[in-house]
C-alpha cells in the first residue's frame, strides 16, 4: 500500500468515528439536548469529513458534506431551530453521508438522485443559502489578504541552540531512592556537567544519632546551575529518580521576563472568551494511533508556574496522562490474539491432567504438590479470564448500528417508532459481535413490521402512536443476554395456529399450549405476513435467525402478551471457546452437561417415577411432575431403560424455561472444558453440542441439553397429558 | 544550507488525516522537524515548552480553535512574532479579518496541495530551499 492510500484508509476510519459521533449528537439534539457544544460536535464532524475528502477528491462526498455542513451551520448559529422535522432531514442526511463514505471506500457510486432529493431538502430548509458551490468566495470583493513576511533573523533567533540560562533546583531524595541504589552524588556530578553549579546541602531535618533511621532520608540540597544545555538537559539528569524525590527545577535569568506567565490563565481566558462567542469550546477524546509523534501532552508547563518547591513535575506529568482521558490501546494482530486463546485453552487441558496425575499417584490433597496443583490451577483460570478479555468487546458496536435500521423501516412501513437502547456497555467475545450484527437486524426489523401497530391502530388501542422498541444487553450466569422488545399488539396465536395448519406444519387437531404456539414462528416456512413485505419477508425467516443464533451456542425464545407486545430473547456464551460443565457417564460414556442449564442434582426414588404410554416416564419433584428423559436411549447408547434408584437425575431447564430431568448413571464432578467443534474435527452429533479433551486425555462429549430435550418433547402426546397429571 | 533541517514546524488540527496529509507535505519540503498537536490547547503548551519556527493551524477545533490559539500565541512574549499560518475551510470574509487583525501571517483554504502550502510558507520566511 502506498502511503496516499495508507493515509485514504486512515480519513476512512477518521470518517466512521465521526459519522459516529454526529448520529449521536443529531439522536442527543433529537432528544432535546440541544447544547451548544453538541451542535458544535455535529458541526464539525460533517466539516472534518468535508475537508478530507477534499484532500482525496471526493467529489460527491464533498458537495453533499458543504450542503449538509451549511445547514448544520444555521442550526449553530440559530438561524434553524431544532425541530422535530429538521432533526429527521439531517438524520436520514447523515444516513446518506455515511453511504457516501462508504461509496468513496469502495470505489462505487450512489444514486445521484438520492443525493439531489435531500440537496433539495437541506436547501429549501436553509432558504437555498448552499447554492454557491464553495461557499463564500463571493463576499471576499474588497477583501485583500497581504501575507506578513518574517525576515531570516527571526528565524535565526528562535530556539534551536538556547543560550545560557539559570536554574535553581531543589533536589530533596525520598528514603525510597536510596533504597532504589541511587546515590545522590552522582546525581550532583552530572548536573556539574551541564555547567557551573554552585550546591548547598540543607541538614536541619537531620536528627540525632540516636534518632536517626539508617534507611531514612533527611537532606534537601540546592544547586543553582549555569548550562547552555537547555532545561531538558537538566531534566533527564533526574530521569532515574525523579519518582524517588521532590524535585523543582526554576529557570531563571534568560526566561526571567516570563517568569510570572501563567499559561492556564491565558488558556482559561481565551476559551471563556470564545465560548460566549458561538465558536468551538468542546472537549473530546482522540485516539491515538499516530504513525508520528505527538508533542507530549499537556504538563510540560514550564517549572516556573510551579506553586510551591513541594510540586513535582514527575508527579505532575504522570496526572495529566491519566487526566488526557482515553485509555490506552495497542492494536494486535487478531491471529496472536487467537493464538494465545488455543495456548491457553491447552495450558487448561494440561493442568486439568496434572492434576489428575498427581491425585492418582497417591499425593494427600493437603500435600504439598497438591497445594501447589491448586496454586498452579488458580492461576490458570486468571490467565484464561485475562485473556478472554483481550477478545472482548461491547456490544455498543453493534448497538449503534440499529438506530439508523429503525429509521429506515419505520419510514418503509409509516409506523412511529422509537428505539430504546440498554447496557451497550455489556462486553461478549469478538466472534459473538461478529455475528450478532444479522440475527439483531432480523429481529429488529420484525419487531417493527410484525410487532408494532400501525400509529391508528395504536391509537384506537389506547396506546401511543409511537411505539417503542427497546433493544437491551445483560449479563445472566455467565452467558449474555440480549432482547429485542416491543410494545405491539403481541403473536396473533390464533392467527399463527391458522397458519401453521395451512402450511401443514402442524395437525389440524393438534392441542398446543400458547407457549408451544408462539415458538411455531420459529419453525421452517413459516411467515406471519398475510404478503410478503419487502422488510422481512426476504426469504428470511426466525427460523434462520434462530439457527445462527444456535450455532453460536445461542438460544433464542419469545415471550408475548396479546394486546401487550412480544420480547425475543437470545442468550449467547460469552465465549465460544470455554466452558463450565458437569462430568457425568452413562452407560460407560463420559459426557459433559453444561453448567448454565443445570438446575440441581437428585438421587430419584423409585416411587417418585412414574410411567405411562411406551417408554415415556415422569418423575415427581417437589409435587410437579418432570419429564424424565433417559440419557442412554436418547443418544442411543443402550436399548434398556436405566433403573432410575441406581442412576442420578439433573434438573435442567431449557431456555425457553421448560424444565426435564436427564437420567444419567453417575456424577464424576463439575470442570472447566475448552470447546473444541465436532463439526470441524468430525461432523454434526445430533444431540451433542461439541467435544472436549478432559485431564486425562481423553475426548468427551459435550451434551446439547435444548437439543435433547425438544427431540423427546417432540413426542407431542406428553405435553396434554403433564398439564392434566400436573 | 542546513535551514531546512532545523526549521520547526508545529502542525494543529483535530483531524488525524490533516495531521498526516500536512505533516507528509512538509516532510516532501525537505522539513524535518515537525511536531502535531490535537487541539489549540495542545499546540499553546506545546509551543510553550518548544518554541517553533512556524504553525501550521486548523480554524476549526475542538477546546481551543484557530483563532484563540493565534490570540494566545500572540499575547506570549517569547511567541509573539511566531509566524502563523491559518488553515480554513471555505474563504470566509470575517473569519479572515479577524485573524489578520490578530497578526496571522498567511492562510490557506482546505484542500490545498503542497505546492499551494509550499508557497503560503514562503511568502512568510522566504524561499525555502
Amino acid at each position: 500500500m502506498d502511503a496516499m492510500s495508507a493515509i485514504k484508509q486512515t480519513f476512512f476510519q477518521e470518517c466512521e468515528e465521526q459519522l459516529a459521533e454526529l448520529e449521536a449528537g443529531l439522536l442527543a439534539i433529537e432528544a432535546g439536548e440541544a447544547e451548544p457544544d453538541t451542535v458544535n460536535a455535529v458541526f464539525r464532524a460533517v466539516h472534518s469529513i468535508k475537508g478530507g475528502a477534499g484532500a482525496f477528491s471526493l467529489a460527491a462526498l464533498v458537495q453533499f458534506a458543504h450542503v449538509f455542513e451549511t445547514a448544520l451551520d444555521q442550526l449553530r448559529s440559530g438561524t434553524l431551530a431544532p425541530t422535530p422535522e429538521l432533526l429527521k432531514v439531517m438524520l436520514r442526511a447523515a444516513d446518506l453521508l455515511a453511504d457516501l463514505v462508504q461509496a468513496a471506500r469502495t470505489d462505487q457510486v450512489v444514486d445521484e438522485g438520492r443525493s439531489q432529493v435531500l440537496i433539495d431538502e437541506l436547501n429549501t430548509i436553509g432558504g437555498g443559502l448552499a447554492t454557491d458551490d464553495d461557499g463564500g468566495d463571493g463576499d471576499m470583493d474588497g477583501f485583500v489578504f497581504n501575507p506578513v513576511t518574517v525576515g531570516f533573523d527571526f528565524l535565526d533567533s528562535v530556539p534551536a541552540a538556547p543560550a545560557a540560562q539559570s536554574f535553581s533546583i531543589r533536589f530533596k531524595p525520598r528514603p525510597e531512592l536510596y533504597a532504589k541504589g541511587n546515590e545522590t552524588a552522582l546525581v550532583l556530578r552530572e548536573l556539574e556537567r551541564l555547567g557551573a553549579i554552585a550546591v548547598s546541602c540543607n541538614t536541619s531535618e537531620l536528627p540525632e544519632l540516636g534518632e536517626l533511621d539508617p534507611e531514612g532520608a533527611y537532606l534537601d540540597w540546592s544547586v543553582e546551575l549555569t548550562t547552555d544545555k537547555g532545561e531538558e538537559a537538566v531534566r533527564e539528569v533526574f530521569e532515574f529518580v525523579e519518582w524517588d524525590c521532590e524535585l523543582a527545577i526554576q529557570a531563571a535569568g534568560g526566561a526571567a521576563a516570563d517568569a510570572g506567565f501563567d499559561v492556564e490563565a491565558l488558556l482559561r481566558s481565551i476559551q471563556a472568551e470564545a465560548a460566549a462567542e458561538p465558536v468551538f469550546a468542546e472537549p473530546e477524546p482522540l485516539a491515538l494511533r499516530e504513525p508520528l509523534t505527538m508533542a507530549p501532552a499537556p504538563g510540560a508547563a514550564p517549572a516556573a508556574d510551579a506553586p510551591s518547591p513541594a510540586a513535582k513535575p514527575g508527579q505532575a506529568r504522570g496526572e495529566a496522562t491519566a487526566g488526557a482521558g482515553a485509555p490506552q490501546t495497542i492494536r494486535a494482530d487478531l491471529e496472536r490474539v487467537d493464538r494465545l486463546i488455543d495456548l491457553v485453552g491447552e495450558l487448561v487441558i494440561n493442568q486439568a491432567m496434572l492434576s489428575q496425575r498427581v491425585i492418582e499417584a497417591g499425593h494427600a490433597p493437603g500435600s504439598a504438590v497438591a497445594i501447589g496443583l491448586d496454586e498452579l490451577e488458580q492461576l490458570t483460570r486468571e490467565i484464561q479470564d485475562c485473556v478472554m478479555a483481550i477478545r472482548a468487546q461491547a456490544v455498543k458496536s453493534v448497538f449503534q448500528r440499529m438506530p439508523r435500521l429503525v429509521r429506515e423501516v419505520a419510514g418503509l412501513t409509516g409506523k412511529e417508532v422509537r428505539l430504546i437502547t440498554d447496557g451497550e456497555a455489556t462486553e461478549v467475545d469478538k466472534t459473538v459481535i461478529d455475528r450478532l450484527t444479522d440475527p439483531l437486524t432480523h429481529m429488529i426489523r420484525n419487531a417493527i413490521d410484525h410487532g408494532l401497530e400501525a400509529p391508528e391502530a395504536r391509537l384506537a388501542a389506547g396506546k401511543p402512536a409511537e411505539g417503542v422498541v427497546r433493544l437491551s444487553a445483560m449479563h445472566r450466569s455467565g452467558r449474555i443476554v440480549i432482547e429485542v422488545a416491543d410494545d405491539g399488539a403481541g403473536i396473533n396465536r390464533p392467527k399463527v395456529k391458522q397458519l401453521a395448519i395451512a402450511k401443514g406444519l402442524i395437525a389440524a387437531d393438534a392441542v398446543l399450549s400458547d407457549e408451544e404456539t408462539d415458538n411455531l414462528i420459529f419453525l421452517p416456512g413459516f411467515s406471519t405476513a398475510a404478503e410478503v413485505s419487502n422488510i422481512s419477508g426476504r426469504g428470511v425467516g426466525m427460523d434462520v435467525v434462530k439457527r445462527s443464533i444456535q450455532s453460536l451456542g445461542g438460544r433464542l425464545s419469545i415471550a408475548s402478551r396479546p394486546g401487550k407486545g412480544s420480547t425475543f430473547t437470545m442468550s449467547l456464551p460469552l465465549t465460544l471457546a470455554v466452558l463450565d460443565g458437569m462430568v457425568v457417564t452413562v452407560a460407560g460414556q463420559t459426557l459433559v452437561v453444561p453448567l448454565t442449564a443445570i438446575i440441581e442434582t437428585l438421587q430419584p426414588k423409585a416411587a417418585d417415577v412414574h410411567g405411562f404410554g411406551g417408554s415415556a416416564r415422569v418423575i415427581a419433584i417437589r409435587d410437579a411432575f418432570t419429564p424424565l428423559i433417559d440419557i442412554g436411549r436418547a443418544l442411543g447408547f443402550r436399548a434398556q431403560a436405566t433403573d432410575p434408584a441406581a442412576a442420578v437425575a439433573i434438573l435442567v431447564e431449557t431456555e425457553g424455561g421448560r424444565r426435564s430431568a436427564l437420567l444419567v448413571d453417575t456424577i464424576q464432578g463439575q470442570r472447566q472444558v475448552v470447546i473444541k467443534s465436532l463439526e470441524t474435527n468430525y461432523g454434526a452429533v445430533p444431540g451433542i453440542a461439541a467435544a472436549t479433551i478432559l485431564g486425562d486425555g481423553r475426548v468427551a462429549l459435550i451434551l446439547d441439553v435444548d437439543a435433547v430435550v425438544a427431540e423427546t418433547h417432540a413426542d407431542a402426546t406428553l405435553e396434554p397429558v403433564l398439564k392434566a397429571a400436573g | 544550507m542546513s535551514f531546512l533541517q532545523h526549521f520547526k514546524v508545529l502542525v494543529v488540527d483535530d483531524t488525524t488525516t490533516s495531521r498526516i496529509l500536512i505533516s507528509e507535505s512538509l516532510q516532501d519540503m525537505g522539513i524535518r522537524q515537525i511536531t502535531l498537536a490535537k487541539d489549540g490547547e495542545h499546540a499553546l503548551r506545546t509551543i510553550m515548552a518548544q518554541p517553533q519556527h512556524l504553525v501550521i493551524s486548523d480554524f476549526n477545533m475542538p477546546n481551543l480553535d484557530g483563532l484563540g490559539l493565534l490570540k494566545a500565541i500572540r499575547s506570549y512574549a517569547p511567541t509573539r512574532n511566531t509566524p502563523f499560518i491559518i488553515l480554513t475551510g471555505k474563504s470566509d470574509r470575517a473569519l479572515l479579518e479577524r485573524a489578520a487583525a490578530l497578526g496571522v501571517n498567511n492562510y490557506l483554504t482546505k484542500p490545498f496541495t503542497t505546492a499551494q502550502l509550499k508557497r503560503a510558507i514562503e511568502q512568510i520566511v522566504g524561499d525555502l530551499r
